[in-house]
């Protein structure tokens, strides 16, 4: 049987405050398939997003193994964690992270040059850029590609932050409440997008939400409170 | 490559770095241009000073020293090529029937003399002179106006009509008015020994005859010094004693070899003055150390520019330190999502490491290039400001000039650059550090 494509198990985490240790995740165990829509439901507090920190390798669990195909990472060292991250993981965040300096098809480029040299991507920036556009294309921004974050609508920015995650086609895409900072129509557009791609690309999506109606188009819902899994049940 | 992408667009979209640069830029622009300013005027003095003194000079001679005796001891010397005794006095020189000299001009005070009528008399043999100095040209000189030159050149000093020659510097003579053959009185001073045997200080007037000017290119030498035959001096001072001798001017042969050959000589004064009680008696000194402490308050001066200006480069670096951690706090949420597409913390240092650096190159490549063009064409950035604004930056006059002297030290310039980076990395690392030790997920979390 193929190990899960990203699992987590016992996964604890918790944070100094003072002299005080606040656990925030309390033996979290998890596993995502490939192609796989797994939303991970909760009030604030429950520990959702340091969850997909932990499995984006951003964060480091106080005890626990995080598993890409199978193999323990979480002790790995920061160069080749940072490696991974760049090479299976996507993230999307609720606020975007776009850089304001950069233009929409820049922002994406940007993702294409974290592990190159300036002799490497030199070597293929034409056509770095051109699949760039193309993702940008996919998204439906083809007549934003020149446009900076600030001359770009909250849907637009997502779009622009989803095509990122895109462009090192990695096989996870985290994504922490992606329409958090959205109204309703743009974020079923966005949406409808995040969940279009995975199919074309048969990606495992973890999606961090307190959203039921979003969560209900999951094909697994992960129930957490209090940095404990309260349930996983598939939606039907 | 997204640390120099980055690095890059973070500049060119935030003009305030620009302050950073621009300071650094004017740092390493004052110091190349300045210290190139005093490096020139230095080398100029030098050659000024050089000019008006002798290779080697013996002076602080006891009053037993013997000029037939000492030639004839230091002619044993290789390096030595001519050599001329001198007697040093001092006096008040006056024009009989004319008003004073008018006080000193503005500006010209000590560094050329030449405005009081207290001077150094310098007694020597004109021929002699002539061989082991400069003196040959110094009468000669074009400069001198025509009407102002000695009219017989080989006999300088010659008596006319009995009366001793003297000669004067040339901006004494135009500032006082004074012609050859007009008439000088020096006043001087002289201890007399009664039949009783005590010594008391007599007055002593010489009337003297201007013989024509001189003209080194040293102005403090020539304002402050004059000749006369030696002979008139051993005359009037020295109750005929016509082999004294208080100082000797020594040309030598090869000037690589010059500290050597006046180590040689002193031994060779010492041993031809000493009357067997083993003191050391007169100095034989080359014409860098005679003129020691003039050349050392110029170099003085560059030392302190250079302090004042490389405090100046500190205090762009501030400006430059304020700006990149500003940069960095505000770049907190790029610092997130660099780090979430895979960047480490160092990569992440480097990014704002870049930018600093970027900024002290770009910086250091203006302040240089700039400075050493501005440095070469001192003396027409001078002029250009004579004649735009009237004013005078460098005034020639005051510094026996022709043109701003500027010599560019290529190691200095590359000692200013280096001064000019390290600073730059230190104030680029700190905000750099202090970004890598940022918590990517605080702005990941968007809180």
């Amino acid at each position: 049987m193929t190990p899960p494509v990203l699992a987590a198990s016992g996964i604890t985490k918790n944070y100094r405050l003072g002299k005080q240790s606040i656990p925030v995740l309390r033996g979290v165990d998890l596993a995502v398939q490939q192609g796989e829509i797994l939303a991970l439901l909760g009030a604030s507090g429950a520990g959702k997003s340091t969850l997909l920190h932990v499995l984006g390798l951003l964060d480091q669990p106080t005890t626990g193994e995080i598993l890409f195909d199978g193999e323990p990472v979480q002790n790995l060292p920061v160069r080749e964690r940072a490696r991974l991250r760049h090479s299976h993981t996507g993230f999307v965040f609720q606020f975007y992270h776009l850089i304001p300096e950069l233009t929409a098809l820049q922002n994406v480029m940007l993702a294409g040059m974290m592990t190159k040299s300036v002799l490497q991507y030199w070597a293929i920036r034409k056509q770095a850029r051109r699949e760039a556009t193309e993702i940008l294309e996919q998204v439906g921004l083809a007549d934003r590609l020149k446009h900076r974050p600030s001359e770009l609508s909250g849907g637009e920015r997502q779009r622009v932050a989803i095509a990122r995650a895109l462009l090192a086609r990695p096989r996870v895409i985290l994504a922490d409440e992606p329409t958090g900072n959205l109204d309703s129509t743009t974020a079923d557009g966005v949406v409808d997008l995040m969940f279009r791609i995975q199919k074309e690309r048969n990606l495992a999506f973890v999606l961090v939400t307190h959203d039921e109606d979003l969560a209900q188009r999951a094909d697994r819902i992960v129930r957490m409170k209090d940095g404990v899994v309260l349930s996983s049940a598939a939606v039907r | 490559m997204y640390r120099l992408f980055l690095a890059i667009r973070y500049l060119l979209t935030r003009p305030i770095n620009l302050l950073g640069m621009f300071g650094i830029a004017l740092s390493v622009w004052a110091l190349v241009v300045v210290v190139s300013l005093f490096s020139g005027f230095i080398a100029t003095v030098e050659e000024h000073v050089h000019s008006a003194s002798a290779d080697v000079s013996v002076s602080n001679l006891p009053a037993w020293a013997k000029w037939s005796k000492l030639r004839a001891a230091l002619a044993d010397e290789p390096n030595l090529s001519a050599m001329a005794p001198r007697l040093v006095h001092y006096g008040l020189i006056h024009h009989p029937g004319k008003r004073p000299a008018p006080p000193p001009l503005p500006g010209r005070t000590a560094l050329h003399g030449g405005d009081q009528p207290f001077l150094f008399v310098l007694g020597i043999h004109a021929a002699e002179e002539a061989a082991a100095t400069g003196f040959g040209g110094w009468i000669t000189d074009p400069d001198i106006a025509p009407e102002l030159r000695v009219k017989d050149p080989q006999n300088a000093l010659a008596p006319q009509h009995g009366v001793p020659s003297v000669l004067l510097g040339v901006e004494r003579m135009r500032a006082e008015g004074l012609r050859p053959g007009d008439t000088l009185v020096l006043t001087t001073g002289v201890l007399r020994t009664a039949p009783d045997g005590t010594k008391s200080p007599q007055q002593v007037q010489i009337p003297l005859v201007i013989a024509g000017a001189y003209k080194t290119k040293h102005g403090g030498f020539d304002g402050n010094n004059l000749f006369v035959d030696i002979g008139t001096l051993q005359q009037e001072l020295l109750e005929g004693d016509t082999d004294a001798v208080h100082e000797i001017a020594i040309a030598v042969r090869d000037e690589s070899q010059l500290d050597e050959t006046a180590d040689r000589i002193a031994r060779i004064v010492h041993r031809a003055v000493d009357r067997g009680d083993q003191m050391a008696r007169g100095t034989a000194q080359t014409w860098r150390e005679k003129n020691l402490a003039f050349l050392q308050s110029v170099e003085h001066q560059r030392a302190l520019l250079k302090i004042v200006l490389i405090v100046i480069m500190v205090t762009a670096a501030f400006l430059m330190l304020a700006t990149l951690s500003m940069m960095v706090t505000e770049k907190t949420s790029d610092i997130g999502i660099l780090t979430a597409m895979g960047g480490t913390p160092l990569g992440v240092t480097s990014v704002f490491l870049a930018c600093g650096l970027t900024i002290t190159a770009i910086g250091v490549l203006l302040g240089i290039g700039v400075g050493s063009l501005t440095a070469i064409y001192l003396e027409e950035v001078r002029q250009a400001l004579l004649w735009a604004f009237g004013i005078d930056l460098f005034p020639l006059q005051v510094y026996n000039l022709d043109r701003v002297p500027c010599h560019i030290d290529p190691l200095w310039l590359v000692q200013v650059a280096g001064m000019a980076f390290g600073t730059g990395f230190v104030v680029s690392v700190l905000p750099a550090l202090r970004a890598a030790l940022y918590d990517p997920l605080i702005s990941l979390r968007g809180t």
